[in-house]
């Protein structure tokens, strides 16, 4: 039974994969004559164990996730009064990207971006890719309000 | 917006490579803001400690392990370094 797992499992990336390690602090004992002791051959102190049991959907990822790129309704528009159902679709030209409006349009410069790569264009190319990511910032922005405020000093003009 | 729309304004005339960059840039997008987040669920099995990250996954946030006791997922730590295996049934 896995108890305070905050503290008693540790992970590792290794390339593609993770590795889950199990804490353990203690040691092998025996009861001898009513005394428990430690055996002396075994380890004990802390070490580090694989997993030891079968936990059922036990081990969690969050992230953020590739999202169905092409749907086939406008997800920015409302269906009646509720959000409209994507679902996803194979992109064809008249297939809807799944996008707000405001990182479509930075997908449109991310294409001119792109466009002028291909052409030797670098100067383009950055300008197109320093909009990009303005839209995307602006995008991030949107979803947040933070207000600022500065103390004015005793002999400011009021 | 569609495709359509957006090879019009960005002056792309091939649908393929259009799709291709679309993809492209939304993965560039999701590498460095959370605008979709998920979660994925996957078995332990006694015994075995290596598992693999979640296919359309991007970025990673986080990693609990479920405590049985009071049913919750709990965020666990990583290790940085490799820890020194004394004795180990999977080598390497």
């Amino acid at each position: 039974m896995s108890y305070d797992t905050n503290k008693t499992w540790l992970y590792r990336i290794v390339g593609r994969n993770i590795h889950l390690w199990q804490y353990l602090d203690g040691a092998n004992t025996d009861t001898l004559g009513g005394h428990r002791i430690k055996l002396p051959n075994e380890y004990y102190g802390s070490q580090l164990i694989y997993p030891d049991e079968d936990i059922t959907n036990g081990l969690r990822f969050e992230g953020t996730a590739f999202i169905e790129p092409f749907v086939g309704v406008d997800p920015n528009e409302l269906d009646g009064s509720d959000n409209p159902t994507l679902t996803g679709e194979t992109a064809t030209e008249t297939s809807h990207i799944n996008l707000s409006r405001m990182l479509s349009l930075a997908v449109v410069d991310y294409l001119k971006a792109q466009l002028a790569d291909r052409k030797g264009e670098i100067d383009r190319k950055e300008y197109y890719m320093r909009e990009f990511w303005k839209k995307v910032g602006d995008n991030e922005s949107n979803k947040r309000k933070t207000s600022m405020s500065f103390p004015s000093s005793p002999h400011a003009v009021r | 917006m569609t495709v359509l729309e957006m090879m019009e304004r960005s002056g792309m005339k091939n649908t393929t490579l259009t799709v291709a960059w679309i993809k492209d840039a939304i993965h560039l997008m999701q590498s460095s803001y959370d605008d979709n987040v998920a979660t994925w669920k996957t078995s332990i099995t006694d015994g075995t400690r290596e598992y693999p990250f979640p296919a359309n996954m991007i970025k990673l946030s986080s990693i609990s392990i479920k405590d049985t006791t009071d049913s919750k997922y709990k965020k666990i730590k990583r290790i940085v370094h490799e820890p020194i295996v004394t004795e180990d049934r999977d080598p390497e």
